[in-house]
């Protein structure tokens, strides 16, 4: 009896709960009038293609023939048999791993350095470190430069002039330095949006909390960091690990640009360049969609356990 | 209103008409006055205790406006000149509280006084120098570090700039030198030369360009900017979760869509058409991701006492959000510009004449890897894709982050 009126009565909290859902909703109509033309957009571009993505994993499908329902095939094809996949697999996370957080990191330091710069030399500094990631892909063909196999690269003449080396070396077809040099560009990158994020950021931050600080004995600039600047940047630090999840996840145009496609021995293949691979080059799409699916989960996962970690930073 | 604890600060006033007067804030004790250039007469002046609820002054938008809005319907927007100076000694709620311009130092006092203890901290001058808590070694470390890892981020740039100022003898010289010792704009003559024999015209693809980049992002600003203004300023179910949703987006980049895209793309027919990459375009979800958290910050005051007036909703967006959130829309068109310019749509667009301009550049490039005395013109048309956006971005730095100032993810 008890329990059946428990029941009945949460019941009757979600019906009432719903009905007061309705009612805004049918209040607000015109917002979702306001937000149709997004919404609609959003839905067919991000949404579906998402969707579609994961329908496509089981299947198989190379837009000829109407796609086959395969199962877990696909995902089964990957982990068991594909080799290259893990190499893939492999190298992503060897710069997902160095790029992501370090990148982040520093991203974070050299804003928080430059924040105490005068207006115009911090204005400066935040268009030198900040211009890289602007330049996109044509960046790429700079470092081609540097790094080119013969003596007319960079590098090369340089080392030969000081001694180090007697013949020029191949930087970006040898599978020993080609993720190194990956690695280092990405790393070039890496201050973007999340970089611009901090620097405003730290702008933002209320001065009067730091004279506070020093009264209650503050004393040095890294317990300032930790107490203060830290905890009153948690939602911009949140939004460059987004930002840098994307861009470390999504590592492509630089081992495409600069080991080429396919690269040697594939030591440069990245996820991403794998599921170009199989999408665009050999049209078999059901198979580069459980790439795609893997590859959201990764990202989701990994944001998942950001947002925990930063949930107690400072506290 | 007593000197003392008087904040002063020169900026300008914007009336809601969007009419702009430069001046000075002056804010004290009771109230604040705004002084206009020149005039000994205050033009508009607001005492807190004479105020009631419908009176409303608080930050505005950014940390440097302050929004006002008095019981007689007169309405102000006001923007430090100087950034943060008044912020630093305004509390929190300045909406609830009269501004009170005092040092931690003072409130100390007070505290101490009131429980008739005695302390060390000095009343007056509290903090002489800019950052007390910072050794000086730290800092030249510090410094000394910064300027070494500056340089090395500037070096690739520094060099891409002078081989485009390199005549060939000093392109193809062992060791390549960092800067030419004779620069010459050859390089982008001939770069222009060789686009000009081109199959289609340089004028086609610079067109091209022209008209997606414009249509793609005045379509983002209208289209993102409505969503952002409900999202930011209405509650109604869904909000939230669509929000979310938004922002998961943000990590995921346009190969790893790519290929279901394409299927819609051919679906809808818009394969080979500027549409492809227009649409997408439209609901890039870092603009509206942006354009929201900026209007978060908008005082909810300005939007009622409108609507008070019988303004549609329509109207309220038009005339009186929009109008106040222009560094946003500012970061939106940057973004918006620099991810279609960099765009060059190999998947998407086939025919000739509608590729964009970095398709074009990249083609050149492309032929320099195996043509040696193209190397020149390679490095022409790489400044000149790279340093369109830097451009940009120099000339609209500080709105840019007034607009970021307001970017982080709140859970």
């Amino acid at each position: 009896m008890q329990s059946q009126s428990f029941a009945s009565r949460y019941l009757t909290m979600k019906r009432e709960k719903m009905a007061h859902g309705w009612t805004l909703a049918k209040r607000n109509k015109g917002c979702y009038l306001f937000l149709a033309p997004y919404a609609i957009l959003f839905f067919a571009f991000f949404i579906l293609p998402i969707g579609t993505s994961i329908v496509l994993s089981f299947t198989y499908y190379n837009i000829l023939e109407p796609p086959r329902f395969i199962g877990l095939q696909n995902y089964i094809n990957l982990i068991l048999q594909d080799e290259v996949f893990l190499t893939s697999v492999k190298n992503t996370f060897v710069c997902a791993v160095i790029v992501g957080p370090v990148g982040y990191i520093l991203s974070f330091l050299f804003a928080w350095f430059i924040n105490e710069l005068p207006k115009w030399l911090r204005a400066v500094a935040v268009i030198v470190f900040y211009a890289p990631s602007l330049g996109g892909a044509a960046v790429n063909t700079v470092f081609t430069t540097l790094f080119r196999a013969d003596a007319y690269g960079w590098l090369n003449s340089i080392l030969i002039e000081v001694g180090i080396l007697n013949a020029p070396n191949m930087w970006l077809l040898d599978p020993r330095y080609m993720l190194t040099i990956v690695i280092i560009v990405s790393l070039w990158m890496s201050m973007g949006t999340g970089f611009l994020s901090f620097v405003a950021g730290l702008q933002g931050i209320d001065r009067s909390m730091y004279e506070a600080g020093y009264v209650d004995g503050v004393r040095n600039r890294w317990q300032e960091l930790y107490h203060i600047t830290l905890p009153s940047m948690k939602p911009m630090l949140l939004f460059g690990a987004v930002m840098s999840i994307a861009s470390s996840f999504n590592i492509s145009d630089v081992p495409r640009a600069l080991c080429g496609f396919p690269s040697t021995d594939y030591a440069a293949r990245t996820v991403v360049t794998h599921l170009f691979d199989y999408g665009f080059v050999r049209f078999e799409m059901g198979y580069a969609s459980a790439v795609a699916v893997i590859l959201f989960l990764a990202m989701i996962l990994t944001k998942k356990a950001i947002t925990a970690l930063l949930g107690r930073v400072g506290t | 209103m007593s000197e003392k604890n008087t904040v002063r600060s020169s900026g300008t006033l914007q009336l809601i008409n969007g009419k702009k007067f430069r001046g000075e804030l002056v804010a004290g004790e009771q109230g604040a006055a705004f002084y206009a250039k020149g005039k000994q007469e205050p033009m508009a002046e607001w005492h807190y205790a004479r105020m009631n609820r419908m009176d409303n002054i608080r930050r505005g938008g950014t940390t440097s406006q302050i929004t006002v809005i008095l019981k007689d319907d007169t309405r102000y927007v006001f923007e430090l000149a100087q950034g943060l100076k008044l912020h630093s000694f305004m509390d929190k709620n300045w909406a609830d509280k009269p501004v009170v311009a005092k040092t931690r130092g003072d409130i100390l006092h007070e505290q101490a006084e009131r429980l008739g203890q005695k302390i060390e901290v000095p009343k007056k001058h509290l903090i002489t120098r800019r950052h007390p808590n910072r050794s000086i070694g730290g800092d030249i470390v510090i410094y000394l570090m910064l300027l070494l890892v500056a340089l090395a981020m500037f070096f690739p740039l520094f060099f891409m700039i002078g081989s485009a100022l390199k005549p060939l003898d000093e392109l193809l010289r062992i060791p390549p030198p960092i800067w030419p010792s004779h620069p010459t704009m050859d390089n982008f003559s001939d770069l222009f030369v060789t686009m000009g024999k081109s199959f289609v015209p340089f004028s086609r693809y610079l067109m091209n360009t022209i008209f997606i980049t414009v249509v793609g992002t005045f379509g983002h600003l209208v289209v993102a900017g409505m969503a952002a203004f409900v999202l930011a300023k209405y509650e109604f179910p869904g909000n939230r979760l669509f929000f979310a949703i938004v922002t998961t987006c943000l990590m995921f980049s346009g190969y790893v869509t790519g290929i279901p895209n394409y299927l819609i793309m051919s679906k809808l027919g818009m394969v080979d058409t500027y549409w492809a990459l227009i649409l997408p375009a439209f609901c890039a979800p870092m603009g509206l991701f942006l354009m929201k958290q900026f209007m978060e910050g908008l005082p909810t005051a300005l939007i009622e006492a409108a609507t008070i007036d019988g303004a549609g909703r329509f109207k309220v967006f038009w005339s009186i959000v929009m109008p106040n959130v222009k560094p946003a829309w500012l970061t939106m068109i940057i973004f918006s510009v620099q991810g279609l310019w960099n765009n060059p749509a190999t998947t998407l667009i086939y025919s000739e004449a509608k590729k964009p301009l970095v398709y074009a550049l990249q083609q050149i490039q492309g032929t320099a890897m195996t043509n040696i005395a193209r190397t020149g013109e390679m490095a022409a048309a790489t400044m000149i894709m790279t340093m369109v956006p830097i451009l940009i971005f120099v000339f609209s730095q500080s709105r840019i982050l007034e607009t970021m100032a307001s970017s982080g993810i709140k859970d």
